[in-house]
């Protein structure tokens, strides 16, 4: 999990782009994902999108929280699939349990909606380092940068937190616990514990970021006070249109 | 510029007060090294000035401290920081940005420091602390001594009256340990910069600093030039401070009888030290 929802450095058009115009296009991809009820186009929007992340340079990361994302909607695909009883039945189980296809299909597509609704949003942040998406929601969104720095340090916390969690498992690890079970229930009790510290070590982090950031004139900040402009360019204008086009595509696909 | 009077702590719940009845005054311009064993209350002395205390540690206080005529704890953290540059002891824990780049612009952008100036600053304390190709490159891909390094370069980027630093080499190679504390003398003798240093590296103390200040169990337990505060080795070894060798040594041929000269603070004059005694033994 190292270097997971972490920014990578790299000069390609995904870096290049706004900071803000990467947060509108997540919102329109997210946008699709619920506008859409075809597998095949959301399908094929999730593949756009890694692929576009394997030609900046990111495809290892897009993939990691890809397939997190997919654990998380086999879940989800679970909860659905036995719950809808219209349709053809494909499959009898015991305890009157059945799939139909219609719920098959309407199971694949939740599952796939979730992706792709969180995909993009996640990506952004190995794409843009989090200060500028800080600096460009004060300059062009108008949001307070108290707000701003709050929730990018949030962001940077998660790589934080799974560092050291990997460390105090390393440390318990030294001291004769053993972690590698396949019992999921055991594994639970074994982490459980753990959180306690982390918990600890947390706040101390963000008591002592609060005051690094105060000893270097945090309360001075204004808004005219970012150094750097994030001026919208010609591809962010591209870029936009392309969202346009590709939300305008999931309304037409969805008309009978 | 930095005035103790009389001053006192005590963290909460603590049994003992970390800093009891401190009087301790900082000349404008002065290069001071704290030194002291563990827990004798030197990072609480830093929190002191940097007006971490009271803002932060919230315990029980008595008695006053000064920088630069504001009364620490009548003013607010902003106006403090106008004047005070702080690195703190773990580095790691006090990173407000990503890129190394950003940690810089952080404090430059929060002072309002006009947009054609910026450029400058940054690659100039960058340049400083010579870590210019570490510009762009992720804070947590780097190794423990280049992240104290580009604390150091924040710090100085917004160029503060004063510096103060907790074991800002403590994880730095004996080349860069030496690069940082010429920076420092640099910008202390070029730019009157007043340089608050704690640090455990007695013999870089020694070569760098003007005055030292021995704490000991919360208390200030000597403080002088560094010749006069290192003229007692054995008292110092006692309370768990190493002096350098050539220090203990030209203090026990002291004590022998053989020399009324100060102690030796470095190789060269206890090289002198120890020809002139054997030239007047054969004598």
């Amino acid at each position: 999990m190292k270097g997971f929802l972490q920014y990578i450095p790299g000069n390609s058009i995904l870096h290049q782009l706004s900071p803000i115009t990467k947060l509108a296009l997540s919102v329109l991809l997210c946008a699709c994902a619920f506008l859409s009820s075809s597998i095949l186009y959301i399908s094929f929007l999730l593949l756009l999108v890694l692929g576009l992340s394997a030609m900046s340079g990111i495809g290892r990361s897009a993939l990691q929280i890809f397939s997190l994302l997919l654990k998380l909607s086999l879940i989800l695909f679970l909860a659905q699939i036995f719950f809808i009883r219209e349709g053809d039945v494909l499959v009898r189980l015991p305890l009157n349990l059945f799939i139909t296809d219609e719920g098959l299909a309407f199971a694949i597509l939740i599952a796939l909606r979730l992706m792709l609704s969180a995909l993009p949003l996640a990506l952004i942040i190995t794409v843009t380092p989090m200060s500028d998406l800080a600096g460009a929601m004060v300059q062009k969104l108008r949001i307070p940068y108290k707000y701003a720095f709050a929730l990018t340090t949030a962001i940077r916390f998660i790589p934080i937190f799974s560092t050291e969690i990997s460390e105090i498992i390393e440390a318990q690890r030294a001291r004769g616990v053993n972690f590698d079970t396949k019992n999921i229930f055991k594994k639970i009790r074994l982490i459980l514990p753990l959180c306690l510290p982390l918990l600890v070590s947390s706040i101390k982090k963000t008591e002592y970021i609060a005051l690094s950031a105060e000893m270097r004139g945090f309360a001075l900040r204004n808004r005219k006070s970012g150094y750097k402009s994030y001026a919208f360019k010609g591809r962010d204008l591209i870029a936009l249109l392309a969202g346009v086009f590709i939300i305008a595509a999931s309304l037409l696909i969805n008309l009978p | 510029m930095i005035k103790f009077e009389n001053f006192s702590f005590t963290y909460p719940d603590a049994p003992a007060p970390a800093l009891k009845n401190i009087n301790l005054e900082i000349q404008k311009g002065a290069f001071l090294g704290i030194i002291g064993p563990s827990g004798a209350g030197k990072s609480t002395l830093t929190y002191a000035i940097n007006g971490a205390i009271p803002h932060y540690y919230q315990g029980v206080c008595q008695g006053q401290v000064m920088v630069d005529g504001i009364d620490v704890f009548d003013s607010t953290p902003e106006t403090i920081s106008l004047k005070v540059g702080s690195v703190f002891g773990d580095v790691e824990s006090f990173f407000v940005a990503s890129v190394v780049e950003e940690e810089i612009l952080f404090g430059l952008e929060n002072f309002n420091i006009p947009r054609s100036e910026i450029e400058g600053r940054i690659t100039s304390a960058l340049d400083a602390v010579g870590i210019s190709e570490l510009r762009y490159r992720s804070i947590s891909s780097l190794s423990g001594g280049q992240k104290q390094k580009v604390a150091i370069s924040a710090a100085i980027a917004l160029r503060p009256q004063i510096l103060l630093l907790d074991e800002p080499t403590s994880e730095l190679d004996p080349q860069s340990s030496r690069q940082i504390f010429s920076l420092l003398r640099t910008l202390n003798k070029s730019n009157g910069m007043t340089i608050v240093v704690v640090e455990q590296k007695i013999m870089l103390l020694c070569e760098y600093v003007d005055r030292l200040t021995v704490i000991n169990d919360g208390e200030i337990y000597s403080t002088g030039s560094v010749r006069d505060v290192l003229s007692t080795p054995s008292k110092l070894e006692k309370i768990g401070v190493n002096c350098p060798r050539v220090t203990t040594l030209s203090s026990k041929l002291a004590a022998a009888g053989l020399t009324n000269e100060p102690v030796a603070l470095n190789l060269n004059e206890a090289e002198s030290m120890v020809r002139r005694i054997i030239r007047d033994y054969i004598r």
